[in-house]
Formats: structure tokens, sequence, C-alpha cells
């Protein structure tokens, strides 16, 4: 099925509709941004507010800089910062002036930002101030790599580079299909569906007040929240410190806010604990994805005025599949797919192709992640009699945790398995009554091996074991809930566990 | 205020945040570890953290949550916070 932005058009204005427009390359649309928004305040961030043409002005002597190291369009440039001005400049900077954007996640240590100038092949590392540190064994081990502080500027200028919708525009990370960390190639075409993307579903879209709390290094902070921020004259406030969000909330009055499961949960229980709306009262658009939404935090913030979107999205398709329009969610969907994409299931499985989608791997081309030019999702899923898309498992396994982190079950059972005393674990997904989804174990021992043990208590000995295994994960990975089992697993005819799944 | 009103206090707040086993909230005492044994991811941290500064109207310095390994350092950071 081929989708169009028509399906759409109920849910804003005439006018609005009108003005979401695709304007092909980022470089495109920062040139339409820029000077139809040019008095407006684009980014607020440590107090300083930046209005778009000033932006454009910095993003042009950045580009400058770039031009003076002998950097030349096409060239892939590294950016590690955390979110800060410092960063959306360096962005533009980079992407109009022709180049490839590699984002690196600010929490790298040094031997994995020189891991990734050699993977991604950089041609320059641009690097926030403080965060130098971490350039420092690419800076000894990659001379031909150029290092550019990112507060660096020119007395000159550099135009803007007009490229092409198919040319390489950024290189995300992703936790890819499989779990196994890789860069997704996107190109302008696909970026600009995905920023545009973002303005579908619902009516007040342009001129609104974004809050980023979500790392820039991740396709859902920086294609829905920090593009789709500039691309409709919004302006975006930058957090410096999470835990000062309900303060920067109470001075920036945002309108909108784009966030992870985990920490809408968080702002619920706070507002819950304090019985107060601690989004404030000009909250009116939570946008939720990244990981399963619990239907109860839609109704509980629409008791507070505020209407809280379901999504569904990868990195591999430039952020942004489908999305729950108001006034007709589906609290259990992810909502309708956006325009300009294809959508069909094999064997229960989602598969995509259309404008939105990546070109590829970077430096490892994973040839089974395609058929005939479809992208495999990985996701069990279906689409109702009213075209909304629901997600309903994993074909691969891998748990994907509120917070957006995904899990690979396998491996937790394997540190669980060596035990000499386990004869053999499942790891899997459990709704607490509380409804939280925590990840759960149950184990079956080996009896022979429990005889050895001179033991009173066999079943305190197992638990504390694995308890002991389990502490030594890291935090996000940690089962909540340990059974041991009298009886075996049951078992497929090739003997493997039958997995567990949610809701069954 | 005194430690164990502190203390009491801090366990209503975890408690009332459903973000982690409320059975483990409830035998918990000040030895028990935030992320080994009460299983707090980092969004729990971050209730944790702007929970205290609401309710015991203080604020957190310049200080990482690596900076709080059990329920006790968190404690004694709220005590000397309101001396």
């Amino acid at each position: 099925m081929e989708l169009s932005k028509e399906i759409f058009a109920k849910y804003t204005d005439a006018a609005t509709l009108e003005k979401i427009r695709n304007y092909g390359t980022l470089s495109a649309m920062w040139r339409h941004c820029s000077h139809e928004y040019a008095s407006d305040i684009a980014i607020v961030y440590d107090e300083k507010e930046y209005a778009f043409s000033q932006l454009d002005n910095d993003a042009a002597h950045y580009r400058a800089v770039l031009a003076n190291a002998g950097i030349k369009p096409h060239d892939r440039i590294g950016i590690l910062a955390a979110n800060s001005y410092d960063f959306v400049k360096a962005f533009i900077a980079v992407t109009t002036f022709g180049c490839t954007a590699v984002v690196l996640p600010a929490q790298l240590d040094a031997p994995m930002v020189f891991g990734c100038c050699m993977k991604f092949g950089l041609r320059a590392l641009i690097y926030q101030e403080q965060l130098e540190e971490k350039t420092l064994v690419a800076k000894e081990k990659c001379p031909n790599v150029t290092l550019l502080c990112a507060a660096l500027s020119s007395e000159t200028t550099s135009p803007i580079y007009d490229v092409s919708p198919s040319d390489p525009c950024v290189v995300m990370f992703t936790g890819g299909t499989s779990g196994k960390s890789k860069g997704a190639l996107l190109s302008h075409r696909a970026v600009m569906q995905g920023v545009v993307n973002g303005c579908y579903g619902y009516r007040d879209v342009f001129g609104q007040r974004y809050l980023l709390v979500l790392p820039l290094s991740h396709v859902f902070g920086l294609i829905r929240n920090l593009l789709t921020s500039l691309y409709t004259g919004s302006t975006l406030f930058i957090c410096r410190n999470n835990k000062d969000m309900f303060r920067d909330i109470a001075v920036f009055k945002p309108t909108l806010l784009v966030v992870v499961p985990a920490l809408a949960e968080m702002a619920l229980a706070l507002s819950r604990q304090f019985g107060r709306n601690m989004l404030g009262a000009d909250m009116k658009y939570i946008i939720c994805g990244a990981a399963a939404v619990a239907p109860y935090l839609i109704s509980e913030y629409k008791k507070m005025g505020i209407s809280l979107f379901p999504g569904y999205g990868l990195t591999e398709s430039a952020n942004l599949v489908s999305g729950n329009p108001e006034p007709d969610l589906k609290p259990e969907s992810v909502g309708m797919p956006y325009p300009n994409q294809e959508l069909k299931f094999v064997n229960g499985e989602l598969l995509l192709r259309g404008d939105n989608m990546m070109d590829d791997y970077i430096g490892e081309p994973d040839e089974k992640a395609w058929e005939d030019g479809w992208f495999h999702t990985g996701d069990l899923a279906h689409l109702d009699e009213d075209g909304y898309l629901y997600i309903t498992g994993r074909t691969k396994d891998v748990i994907v945790l509120s917070n957006g982190e995904n899990v690979s079950p396998a491996e937790l059972e394997a540190q669980f398995n060596a035990l000499p005393f386990i004869q053999d674990s499942q790891v899997f997904e459990y709704v607490t009554e509380q409804g939280r989804h925590v990840l759960a174990l149950e184990v079956v021992p080996r009896p022979a091996e429990l005889a050895k043990l001179d033991a009173g208590d066999t079943k305190e000995l197992i638990l504390d074991a694995l308890r002991e295994v389990n502490a030594k994960l890291p935090a996000y990975a940690r089962v909540e809930k340990i059974t041991i089992r009298d009886t075996d697993f049951a078992r497929t005819p090739s003997m493997k566990i039958v997995r567990y799944k949610l809701g069954q | 205020m005194e430690r164990s009103e502190i203390t009491a206090r801090l366990r209503e707040l975890l408690l009332s945040a459903n973000m982690s086993d409320p059975k483990l909230i409830e035998s918990c005492t000040e030895d028990s570890r935030l992320i080994e044994d009460l299983g707090f991811s980092s969004a729990a941290m971050l209730y944790m953290v702007i929970a205290i500064e609401e309710s015991f109207h203080m604020r957190f310095g310049n200080v990482g949550m690596a900076d709080f390994k059990t329920l006790r350092d968190v404690v004694t950071y709220i005590e000397k916070a309101l001396e």
C-alpha cells in the first residue's frame, strides 16, 4: 500500500497543510527557514536566545572554518557534542556545506571516538570544548583527521552548498534490528521526509515551543525534536541537565515535548506526587516513541489536558514511520503510517520502503536487512481496517525496554546459564501489577548438580547465585523477577524453548 | 529534620513513583543499593533527584548519579543540604 499526506488533511487546517512542504534537502529547507523565520527565536540554550538569522550567520561562519581547513562537500565529518547550541550550529554548518554529519554519542570514550574515526572514514571531527579529552587517542593515531573545536569561528563566511536529495546527509548510531551497534546512512531525502512526517496528525504545527531532553545523537532527538522544530519555525529550548527540566519548563512554558515512555511516566509520577501538572499549563502535545507506550499514559495525560501521541519509528527510517492523529487516536496502536512510504507484511513481519528509508549501514552493509529493496524491520505488525498500525512483537529475540534500550535475552540467558546448576533459562518482558514493563527470569535447575551441593535450602542458594549474576549486568539489563521452575520449559519439535510473548 | 524522618519521607516518595518494585522499596534499608538492590533505572534516578528537590525544598549541587550508591548516601546528602 502507498500512502499520501491527504489522509492527514482532516487533522489540521488547510493553510497549515499547505505549509507542510518537502524542500528535498536540508540545504533547501534551511535556506527557506532561515529567511522565513529570520527574526524568530530558533534556540534557547544556557540562558541565551538565538534567532534563526543568528544561527544562520553562525553556521555560515562555521562553514568557512570547514572550507579553510580544506574540507570539501561530500566529506564525512564527525560531530562529538552533548546537546547544546554548538551542536546545532555544527550540524547545520556541516550538512548545508554538503558534507555528511556522523553524529557520535557524547558518552563515547576516547578509544571509541578513535574507532569511529577509522570505521566511518572521517575527514574531520568537530568536538565540543569540554569533550576535547575524548579526541586525544584520535589525535595521536589519526593524523589525517582534522580536529576542529565547535567554538571556532572565521572572519569570513561560506555559502550554502546545493546538494541533491539522494546525497548522503547524516550517519546515526543504531542498535540495528539485531541489537548490534551500527551506523545508518540517511540521505537528505530520507531526513527531509522524517522532518516533514513530524508535522502530521495534529492541529497546531508551526510556531510551537519545543523542549529538548532527548540526546541529539538519537534520531528521535535529532529529527523529530531539533529538525522538525526548526522546520516549523518553532523555538527549541535545550535543557542543559534533565534534572532541571521542570524548572526549565516553568520558565520556558513549552507547548510540545518529545520523549521516550520512561520519561513520560516519570513526569506523570511527579505530577501525581506533587498534585500539579509538572509539564506546565501550556503543554499541549507529547510525542512519545522509541519503545512501547502503555495506554494508561494517554488517558492520564488526557485528564491533564495534554494529548500524548504514541508513534513508531526506527533509526533506519529517519525516525518516523507512523503516528497517532488527534482526535482519532487508538491507544493500542502506533498510529497511521506517514506518506511516501510503502508497507508490506511477510510472515507477519513489517517490511518498509520509501523516501524515509536509509541507504544502508555504513562499513558493514547487512544483506539480510533487505529483500528486493524492502527493509526488514524485525517487528511483527499488522494494520487494522482503518489503516492503523499495531506492533505485536519481534521476529528476532530483542526486547525493547521503556527507556528505548534494546536487550538481547539470549545474551542475558548465557550469563545465567554459566552457573553449573542452571540447565536452561529464559529472560522475557513482564508487566507488573502497576503496569511497568520489566525483565523477568525463569530458570530450570540441573538436579544432578544440585545434589552435589552441600546445602540445606538449595532454592535460596540458586536465588543468591542468580542475584549475584544479575547485579553484575548493566543496570538497564537486570531482571526484576526470578522464578525457579520445577519442570522444563515447553519446547518446540526441534527442542528449542517456546518463548513467552507479552500478553500470553 | 531527623534522619529517620528523612528516610521515611524518601521511602514514601519512592513508593508513590511506581518506578521500582514496591516490595523492594517497602523492605529497603539505608544499606540498599539503588541500582543493584532496588533496580533503579536512569529514569527512576532522575525521578528521585527531582522529587527530593521538590519535596525537601533543596537543590542537588554538581553531583553525578555515581556519587550515590546506597540509600544511605542519599539520606546523608539530604541531611547535610538541610543543615
